[in-house]
């Protein structure tokens, strides 16, 4: 049995079914294809597809493109990636902003000067909140949601993984 | 001085095979891996696992800024590249250099010269090695007209920064010259950023055999006898045999001693291989490229000499001399090589990605697998359709070949599609029993009487 079908999901697609779901009145969507797990719900409870089964597997909100999650601030959106999470979970209601690449994460455009967001700010989806820095080559990395930034997960100055959680915003 | 953390940065077997040569000699590994091989078993198997970045080779495997970082993020102080992806880049070498990080292959500078083919075939004339008789660079297609002429139909007409097969074509006559000249090189400005064109005799009745060798870097330089890689798909290796058993014991010593002549002019560091047109009507070899990198078939020259050529490259990257004198190392026996791909081949070799529900190689004596895969493994689409290696070793070709046909025919694999059987029609050929075959056979002969099979 091969999956030679299997596509690439993008960024589009998943706007796309924001948008299908926004209109079609359910109250859930679990769609799974390759590698990628989407999780919708208007629950601002829900924990995600199988929550009650694995706890272990947090629902973490969209990873970059971080703009995924921009056009639908009201809905609790899940993206919950297969694999080991090792994150502590991200609370209800609220998204993680997560890590481009590998790299080195600064919460500040340079040492000693004023981190780029604190605990309480409001963002927008535009707004820088930290840099990666792979090799000296330092990347901007924008919030990618409206809201209000929760918790600041990452430490300054440590080496982060794909995909790991940096920031947890609460949209609105 | 001498390796205590390495990471890995390569996918699949070599990955897992890296990180248990390191293991072997108590050094630890830190794997670094796209989010699609989380769970691999190279994953598995190292101490530390970090997710560099999504799937995408290009975003992860690709990147030597990424993968250097890394590599300094973690404290590790050597970085093994595998083969493939970044394993040939002067750049990756040059950048672990400059940030003190031990590159486990050979100098960049020696990567770069290399590289390029033409400068590869001046190292190998300078060094007395024999070279297919061609041409420099070529500039327009009317200098490719006049210099087939000159060498004689047919004539096989190359890019320069071109390999693995792509950017060449075979001219039989003037006019294939004249169409295609143009074409090829306007392709391979496009897929290298370099059109330079040149042309070399097309030999008919060949074979693809290769000299394995160890450089400790000041110009000692050893061997580890050759291999036979005729059975070829598209240029792909597909079959792999050591020694080259159609090859007789004067002819063998030249390729040996042309291979060593070659890396030892460069000072050549780490393991790399020499290949060469085995021209099979003229009893003649001739140099094609150097591959400066651990290769896929390593196995085979490993089964037939008894030593580990992972472990020794993290012995002379770790500044160890290269302690074997050319007598150490006999071949002593025989061993075959075969590619277990993800791949339909009843349906043009179309990647046949997807989940293992049955992983059952088969067991016993000289029967070796090298693979990343079990029951339950996601084999992800990004990469190369690799999923083992079947080496079998006997003492002799004979015995070896049957010992193949019946480790095929015992290896099930479901949930995938695979070559298997290709595998096992090759196996059981006639002229591959017989070892009468060339690099064009699988393509002329096995090929079309394999899909006969399925009518």
């Amino acid at each position: 049995m091969s999956s030679t079908d299997k596509r690439k999901v993008t960024a589009d697609d998943i706007e796309n079914l924001l948008e299908i779901f926004k209109q079609s009145g359910w109250d859930e969507m679990h769609l799974q294809t390759g590698e990628l797990e989407i999780f919708l719900s208007n629950d601002p409870a829900a924990q995600g597809p199988r929550a009650a089964a694995a706890p272990a597997a947090a629902p973490v909100a969209a990873s970059t493109p971080v703009a995924v999650a921009a056009g639908t601030p009201a809905a609790p959106i899940v993206i919950s990636a297969a694999g080991p999470s090792g994150h502590a979970p991200i609370p209800a209601g609220q998204v993680a902003i997560k890590a481009p690449n590998l790299g080195t994460f600064y919460r500040s455009p340079k040492p000693g000067a004023e981190p780029y967001v604190e605990v309480g700010q409001q963002i927008e989806t535009t707004t820088e909140v930290c840099l990666i820095e792979v090799m000296k080559l330092f990347t901007p990395v924008q919030g990618g949601v409206k809201g209000i930034v929760r918790e600041i997960r990452a430490r300054d100055g440590q080496m982060v993984e794909f995909d790991e959680v940096l920031i947890v915003v609460e949209p609105n | 001085m001498p390796i205590r953390r390495v990471l890995s940065i390569n996918r699949g077997e070599i990955a897992a095979r890296v990180v248990k040569a390191a293991h072997a000699l108590g050094i630890e590994a830190v794997q670094a891996v796209s989010q699609a091989d989380r769970e691999s078993r190279a994953a598995q198997l190292a101490d530390r696992v970090v997710v560099i970045g999504p799937p995408p080779s290009r975003q992860s495997y690709l990147d030597a800024q990424l993968l250097v970082h890394t590599a300094l993020q973690t404290g590790c102080d050597a970085l093994h590249p595998g083969y493939g992806f970044l394993s040939e880049r002067e750049h990756l070498a040059r950048l672990c250099a400059e940030h003190g990080i031990t590159f486990i292959g050979p100098a960049a500078e020696t990567i770069a010269a290399l590289g390029d083919k033409l400068q590869a075939k001046a190292i190998a004339e300078a060094a007395g090695v024999p070279l297919v008789p061609g041409t420099a660079q070529l500039a327009q297609a009317e200098d490719a007209v006049a210099a087939a002429e000159s060498l004689g139909y047919p004539v096989l007409i190359k890019a320069s920064a071109g390999g693995g097969g792509r950017g060449m074509f075979i001219a039989r006559n003037r006019e294939d010259v004249q169409a295609g000249f143009d074409k090829a090189s306007n392709e391979a400005r496009e897929a290298f950023g370099d059109g330079t064109m040149y042309m070399e005799r097309y030999v008919e009745n060949a074979r693809h055999v290769e000299v394995q060798v160890f450089g400790d870097g000041t110009g000692k330089v050893i061997h580890f006898g050759e291999r036979d890689c005729s059975i070829q798909r598209r240029y792909q290796k597909v079959f792999e045999e050591a020694p080259c058993a159609a090859m007789p014991d004067a002819l063998r010593a030249q390729l040996h001693r042309s291979a060593v002549d070659l890396v030892a002019s460069l000072k050549y560091r780490n393991a790399g291989t020499v290949e060469f047109l085995y021209d099979m009507d003229r009893q003649a070899i001739y140099f094609i490229e150097v591959n400066a990198r651990i290769q896929v078939e390593h196995p085979a020259s490993e089964q037939v000499t008894g030593h580990d050529l992972v472990r020794l490259q993290f012995e002379i990257a770790g500044g160890e001399p290269l302690r074997w004198i050319q007598d150490q190392i006999p071949v002593r026996r025989h061993a075959i090589e075969v590619r277990l791909n993800a791949e339909d081949p009843y349906r043009q070799f179309q990647p046949s990605p997807g989940r293992i529900t049955r992983w059952s190689p088969p067991q016993g004596a000289g029967i070796r697998l090298d693979s990343h895969c079990y029951e339950r493994y996601l084999v992800p689409p990004y990469y190369d359709s690799m999923v083992g290696k079947l080496i079998i070793t006997a003492h002799d070709r004979e015995s070896c070949v049957l010992r193949l046909q019946e480790a095929l025919a015992r290896f099930e694999v479901e949930g995938l599609t695979t070559n298997l059987p290709l595998l096992r029609f090759i196996a059981s050929h006639p002229d591959f029993v017989a070892n009468q075959l060339n690099t064009r056979w699988l393509e002329q002969v096995l090929l079309p009487a394999f899909e006969a099979t399925r009518e």
